[in-house]
């Protein structure tokens, strides 16, 4: 496995780093557990909803910091509708692509992005803030977010989770398809407990693989 | 750009004087040993030359040490093919949570299929809890497993105190010790331990990749784990390299002609990195135990705020070579588990950085890597929010 060159130049001289002197909406999404957090300011025109400044910090890989820094490449001028729509693809794509085992770094820098959009839209009344309650549709959602390191394709793509479910008392349990010896099954476990836990109303997560 | 090489607990590079003793082996010397005919004899001959060499350097007798493909081909010899021949006198084996995957990934297939493992912890610098062992030794415990000198953070284990633990208890196990990381470095005397088995790999010390050997105490017995024609060894079936063995046996002779020097000399150049980075970096935590009970070639830091896999990054980019603990860089994307096992956290572990010293580095390249070193953590810190965070809060 390899990095690109794109990769590499983006990480030795990250584009828009730092946080942003005037900014009106900002998101961390990660941790400093699983290795990576990524921060992100933006300045949004709010007549224009373009996205004319934005700036992030990150903790993490050198894929992690790369990725950060095309996704706020690609995310700057654009307005907060189109910047939205960019996925995570589309980021390892623009580095010329991402060793499987590192596309969930494109995830996180897709994923606070997103964050940081919604912050705003929240904080100017665009969009409601979250509060319907937790459903099916919502783990699954983000179950799509949680990549398989072996192949670099989300978990619901790769039709890896068999089944799904949670009770009024917020007790989630998903099955897993994964082989015994598989490298990656501590890592995927460990990857839903943090996405699912974060949910608002979760009590308890059971997985089974 | 000349690369500095400083992982050499990964492997190390072949000496020169190496390299000379196996090209022969390669051209005009390339027979197999054999009986009665001039090139075979030469070859046998020269194979017993080679041995002794080893032996020696172990204070062993040659006939107790057996050629391997590698140190894990030694190391799966010693620990499958002694309980192949043993598991009749019990059931249970012992290793602890923080040796190399080769004994880890052995206990684990044992336990699979049948036998009991029970699993040493060990304190913050990384020594198993010989208190633990004690309580653990059992009448039908056949094999005690230990590695010299952790690859990770160096710490070395009291090899001579297990055994006389183990002696003392009612277990009649076998010591088995995976040398592999500390032979060449530390001195390691099979007499003076007083271990069962024992396992050596070439290249850690500048010796070829793709030979090591194991040491089979006499009257210990193992069986053959792998079948087949017996060339030199039916512990050791199958074609051997002698080329590989000889560049083995120079590799020995460097390393013990001048022991005592070549390792005066990696200490103070490891020491002299450590004190390099205390004085010119903040915010770092050694791990595993100080200079004097450690691997004399090996430095483990953490840096705080930062992540190993960006910090190694950066200083390949600047051509030196280093490793980490962080879980981007494994193999299954999880916290190293020798930092988890010693009580460090998922951050301390994944900023930890592993410096590998050998006798082909200088005081100049350590000069060169810690200006680098400085600058990177300097400059990875000012991308981090977790340090943004901190200095905020001063």
């Amino acid at each position: 496995m390899q990095y690109s060159q794109k990769v590499l130049d983006h990480f030795m001289k990250p584009h828009n780093l730092g946080k942003l002197d005037t900014s009106n909406a900002e998101a961390t999404e990660g941790s400093p557990a699983c290795g990576d957090q990524v921060s992100i300011w933006l300045n949004v025109n709010e007549d224009t909803q373009v996205i004319e400044d934005i700036g992030f910090l990150s903790y993490g890989c050198a894929s992690n910091i790369a990725t950060a820094s095309i996704i706020t490449d690609m995310a700057k001028g654009k307005t907060i509708a189109e910047a939205k729509a960019i996925s995570w693809k589309e980021a390892a794509e623009e580095l010329d692509g991402l060793p499987p085992v590192k596309m969930h770094c494109s995830v996180l820098a897709v994923d606070t992005l997103r964050k940081a959009i919604k912050n705003y839209e929240i904080a100017h009344h665009l969009i409601e803030s979250d509060k319907g309650s937790l459903n099916k549709e919502m783990i699954l959602a983000e179950l799509a977010k949680i990549l398989y390191p072996k192949v670099g394709e989300d978990l619901i793509s790769l039709k890896m989770v068999k089944y799904a479910s949670v009770n009024e008392d917020g007790l989630v349990t998903i099955d897993v398809e994964i082989p015994k010896f598989d490298q990656y099954r501590e890592n995927v476990a460990d990857e839903i407990r943090e996405h699912i836990e974060k949910l608002p109303g979760v009590k308890k997560v059971t997985i089974n693989l | 750009m000349k690369r500095i090489y400083l992982n050499n607990c990964l492997t190390s590079q072949p000496a020169p004087e190496v390299i000379d003793a196996m090209l022969p082996y390669y051209k005009e010397k390339f027979h197999f040993p054999e009986n009665f005919i001039q090139p075979g004899t030469e070859r046998s001959r020269e194979l017993e030359e080679f041995k002794a060499i080893v032996a020696g350097s172990i204070n062993a007798q040659p006939k107790a040490v057996h050629f391997t493909n590698s140190g894990t081909d030694a190391n799966n010899l010693a620990i499958k093919g002694y309980i192949s021949a043993n598991a009749a006198k019990g059931n249970h084996i012992i290793c602890s949570i923080v040796d190399y995957p080769d004994i880890l990934t052995n206990a684990a297939y044992f336990e699979e299929s049948g036998f009991e493992v029970s699993y040493l912890s060990c304190d913050a610098d990384g020594f198993i809890d010989l208190e633990e062992l004690k309580q653990e030794l059992r009448k039908d415990t056949i094999l005690v497993m230990t590695t010299l000198a952790n690859h990770t953070v160096g710490t070395l284990q009291d090899i001579t105190e297990i055994k006389k633990i183990i002696d003392e208890s009612i277990s009649n196990a076998a010591l088995f010790v995976d040398a592999c990381q500390g032979y060449g470095r530390v001195p390691v005397d099979v007499q003076q331990m007083n271990v069962d088995m024992l396992t050596l790999s070439a290249h850690k010390i500048h010796g070829p990749q793709g030979v090591g050997a194991l040491y089979i105490k006499p009257g210990i017995s193992v069986a053959p784990t792998r079948h087949g024609i017996n060339r030199i060894d039916p512990l050791a079936t199958g074609a051997i390299s002698i080329a590989n063995i000889a560049g083995f046996a120079k590799a020995v002779e460097l390393a013990f002609d001048k022991f005592q020097e070549n390792v005066d000399y990696i200490r103070n150049l490891t020491r002299y990195l450590f004190e390099s980075i205390e004085k010119r970096i903040p915010y770092t935590m050694l791990n595993g135990a100080f200079c004097d009970y450690r691997a004399p070639h090996n430095l483990n830091v953490s840096f705080d705020f930062i992540e190993g896999e960006a910090i190694m990054m950066m200083l390949d980019q600047y051509g030196i070579s280093v490793a980490t603990g962080s879980a981007c860089f494994s193999e299954g994307l999880q916290a190293n588990y020798v930092m988890m096992a010693m009580g460090r956290n998922h951050e301390q572990s994944h900023s930890s950085m592993k410096f590998t010293l050998s006798r082909y580095n200088t005081r100049e390249e350590i000069d060169y890597v810690v200006d680098k070193l400085e600058e990177v953590v300097k400059e990875l810190r000012r991308r981090s929010p977790l340090y943004a965070d901190f200095i905020a809060k001063q």
